[in-house]
């Protein structure tokens, strides 16, 4: 199988089954709300399509298999227990383990049997009402909703007329015995027979497709007619090989019901659009290179328009002037557009954590609210993939450390169900996500005590720990003050890593903790890392830029400040001994000046990565400027000091140098 | 049940009719006739007036009136006649086309017992239309 396809199937898959496992903890929490079952069904369904089309045995087996217990579940033949939904999420849990053995491209180890026969357990348990005889029917169906809205505009327009005539609208669901043999032609004569007393407006799968045989063992027919309910449901029971069948009056939107000659003057003038109720296609899959290569180009086109209008300039052809202004504004949306397209919903990685949090909480029998607010703000997708293991492992301390136990809760007069809030909000370009617990906050004596066995403060220090200070103690490597290391957040990523991570784009993380009331960190993002803010720099008559966010201060001082430690250069600056170095010698850059200026100083950046500071002599500062950060090609790649390139507005070529290797 | 209901069986194997008979008869129906081949069984049909058919649905061709042919003929004659098809399976399409023909029900060979004596019940429970 082609690896393109491989690919797409891995990524739509897990799509699918992050909302699966949101529906799973919707329908846990409301074990009535039928639109999360449907919704699961249907991605099941088409997991179970893709991977069967992809050649997945197992996987297809297992969707089978959960689709099928869905089904049971969606037609209300079985009643959903907490068991059914402990198995379908331990069923995700397997299918999530074979989609990455298919991932890493690895032969498939996973047994699937014990979970394919705890589904058929649940599924032979016979609680199965046999609908035939079921005569207390739900009442009415109410489709009033437009999202339920089974028809297109043709069998809308076919049903009006028909209401108009005085029938009736009926909602038929079918299920075929299990060894119900040529199922197609006991569908066609279901479909023959009902055809007697009415018309069908629509079956669900269609018509064609039932002849076919293409579908399991139910179907769905809504059903026009001028007789009653019971006469159809008595037609039906003349039916051989029906397990059951379940007739539905349908009454529909006011609208729908209205008077036919208002129906005809609404068809045939048009003058108000007859409700169309097919879903539009309102969203489409674009491979992620593709972005990258449209926003590439859009840079050029940027710089293009540039010289386009400083020849205009230079020229003085005045008749151009205007267009290079229209140009000028249209690229600039465009841009703006183009960079649009790289933003993805916070939502879309976040969604998995209630799962998390559930099944953790679970796991130490702890109860937890967990809310997600302000999901829909969107955030670069590469920082997106970056920062989910962070959050991650914040939720993860947050319900590990955190919260307490029900019992110790109540003890200290608190709700025994704790909560964890993850905010997300927008401020000017930056993106602030909290992460906070009512839990019982960070110990501050465990962690002084921690520190002082580790030698890592003195007592005077110890002494006078506040919140700042016990935040850079907490993030130190291999700092814990958790006695025992759990699977949650032992997982040898602390929270150094995460502070790291953070940082590495362009972040911060703060954090605020009240002893007995919980913690809160707060992680600040760029929106973006294909436009950063930059200091340019000459070194020589090389153009060099520096993230922003990395440089502390720029400084001139005079060659007799630099002293030397070792053979190495450094410099004092504030108290501070800061190493030096020099970006002409460091990145092979041969200038016929020196650095200095002719009194002898030299302009230095002071540049810092995590704690540590570092000095970059340069030739001269340029200045600040927005860049857009161009990936470099593979064979300059590994190049050490350089992250980047970008084109500057004359064409020239910047590279961006990379503070962290430099180090 | 005040009067037995009347049966024709069509089939061309004088197996499978003894067989159909045993088993219809065994639950209290009256076996009007056989018929082995399409002709014959429109012919009885129209003699007969039975309350129910169960036709085999591929027959050796005669007089150019295949199983088909046969539903469509007797349903002519009778638009109320209550025909079940009896098929082997894989046949659907043919099954299909005699349930248009306005054949009521069918079954598949190997008959079951059971699967038969549903359908005939339900096909002679359903109202003539």
């Amino acid at each position: 199988m082609q690896n393109s396809y491989r690919e797409l199937f891995l990524s739509e898959s897990q799509e699918y089954l992050a909302n699966i496992s949101k529906c799973l903890v919707r329908l846990e929490k409301d074990p009535s709300d039928q639109s999360a079952i449907n919704e699961i069904f249907r991605g099941m369904h088409t997991l179970k399509g893709m991977s069967a089309t992809m050649g997945f045995e197992k996987l297809t087996q297992l969707a089978h298999q959960m689709e099928d217990l869905l089904d049971e579940l969606r037609n209300r033949r079985k009643q959903l227990t907490s068991a059914i939904i402990d198995t379908l999420f331990a069923a995700v849990d397997v299918v999530e383990q074979l989609l990455d053995e298919i991932k890493e491209n690895k032969s498939s180890t996973t047994d699937i049997i014990p979970i394919i026969e705890t589904i058929q357990r649940h599924l032979s348990e016979k609680e199965v009402i046999s609908l035939k005889e079921n005569q207390t029917q739900p009442q009415t169906i109410n489709i009033q909703e437009k999202q339920d809205f089974p028809f297109n505009s043709e069998e809308v327009s076919r049903l009006k007329t028909f209401l108009s005539q005085g029938n009736f609208l009926f909602h038929i669901f079918v299920h075929l015995n299990k060894d119900c043999v040529m199922k197609e032609a006991r569908a066609f004569l279901i479909v023959t027979a009902l055809k007697r007393l009415g018309e069908i407006i629509k079956a669900i799968p269609s018509i064609e497709d039932l002849k076919e045989g293409k579908f399991d063992l139910s179907f769905e027919l809504f059903l026009v007619s001028k007789e009653e309910q019971r006469v159809i449901r008595q037609e039906m029971a003349n039916i051989s090989e029906i397990e059951g069948v379940r007739v539905t009056p349908v009454s529909l939107p006011k609208e729908m019901v209205s008077q036919q000659q208002e129906v005809s003057q609404k068809t045939s003038v048009g003058a108000q659009p007859s409700p169309v109720y097919v879903k539009k296609i309102q969203s489409m899959r674009i491979p992620v290179e593709r972005l990258d290569k449209i926003m590439n180009l859009m840079g050029e086109l940027a710089i293009a328009k540039i010289r386009l209008a400083q020849i205009v300039q230079t020229y003085k052809i005045e008749p151009l002037e205007e267009v290079v202004f229209l140009l000028d504004r249209l690229i600039s949306t465009l841009q703006d557009e183009v960079m649009q397209t790289r933003l993805l919903p916070v939502a879309y990685i976040l969604d998995a954590f209630p799962r998390v949090v559930r099944d953790l909480a679970h796991k130490q029998n702890k109860d937890i609210d967990f809310s997600i607010v302000g999901g829909d703000i969107e955030l670069d997708r590469v920082v997106l993939d970056e920062i989910s293991d962070p959050l991650l492992h914040l939720v993860r301390n947050a319900i590990d450390h955190g919260i307490e136990d029900p019992q110790t809760r109540k003890k200290a007069g608190k709700n025994p169900r704790g909560r964890i809030v993850i905010t997300v909000s927008r401020q000017k370009g930056q993106i602030f996500i909290e992460i906070s617990d009512d839990g019982k906050g960070i110990d501050f004596k465990a962690v002084r005590k921690k520190a002082l066995e580790k030698g890592l403060i003195t007592e005077e220090e110890a002494k006078e720990l506040d919140e700042k200070k016990v935040f850079d103690l907490i993030t130190l490597p291999g700092f814990s003050t958790s006695e025992k290391v759990t699977d949650i957040s032992g997982r040898g990523v602390g929270l150094d890593v995460v502070k790291s991570k953070i940082e590495s784009l362009g972040g911060r993380v703060d954090f605020e903790t009240k002893p007995g009331q919980g913690s809160r960190f707060i992680l600040t993002l760029p929106l973006t890392l294909a436009i950063i803010k930059a200091m340019l720099v000459n070194v020589h008559h090389e153009v060099y830029a520096i993230p922003l966010m990395n440089i502390r201060e720029t400084i001139k001082v005079h060659k007799r400040e630099l002293k030397y430690v070792q053979n190495f250069e450094v410099m004092k600056v504030r108290e501070e001994v800061v190493p030096i170095i020099r970006l002409d010698r460091t990145l092979g850059i041969v200038g016929s000046s020196t650095m200095e200026d002719e009194e002898g100083r030299l302009s230095l950046v002071i540049v810092e990565y995590g704690k540590k500071a570092l000095g970059l002599v340069v030739s001269s500062v340029i200045g600040e400027q927005d860049i857009a950060v161009k990936p470099l090609g593979s064979w300059v790649k590994r190049t050490k000091g350089v992250a980047g390139a970008t084109i500057l507005g004359d064409g020239r070529v910047a590279l961006i140098l990379d503070i962290m290797s430099l180090m | 049940m005040a009067t037995a209901k009347k049966i024709l069986i069509v089939d061309d194997a004088v197996f499978m009719r003894q067989m159909l008979a045993k088993i219809l008869m065994a639950e209290g129906y009256e076996i009007c006739g056989e018929a082995s081949c399409a002709s014959e069984a429109v012919e009885k049909y129209k003699k007969l007036r039975p309350d129910l058919v169960t036709m085999d649905i591929v027959m050796p061709m005669m007089e150019e009136l295949d199983g088909i042919g046969a539903v469509k003929e007797i349903i002519r004659f009778d638009p109320s006649a209550r025909i079940i098809i009896c098929s082997v399976m894989g046949q659907q399409s043919l099954v299909i086309e005699a349930i248009r023909a306005g054949a009521k029900d069918f079954v598949t060979k190997p008959v079951q017992p059971v699967r038969l004596l549903e359908a005939v019940r339900n096909v002679l429970a359903s109202e003539k239309t």
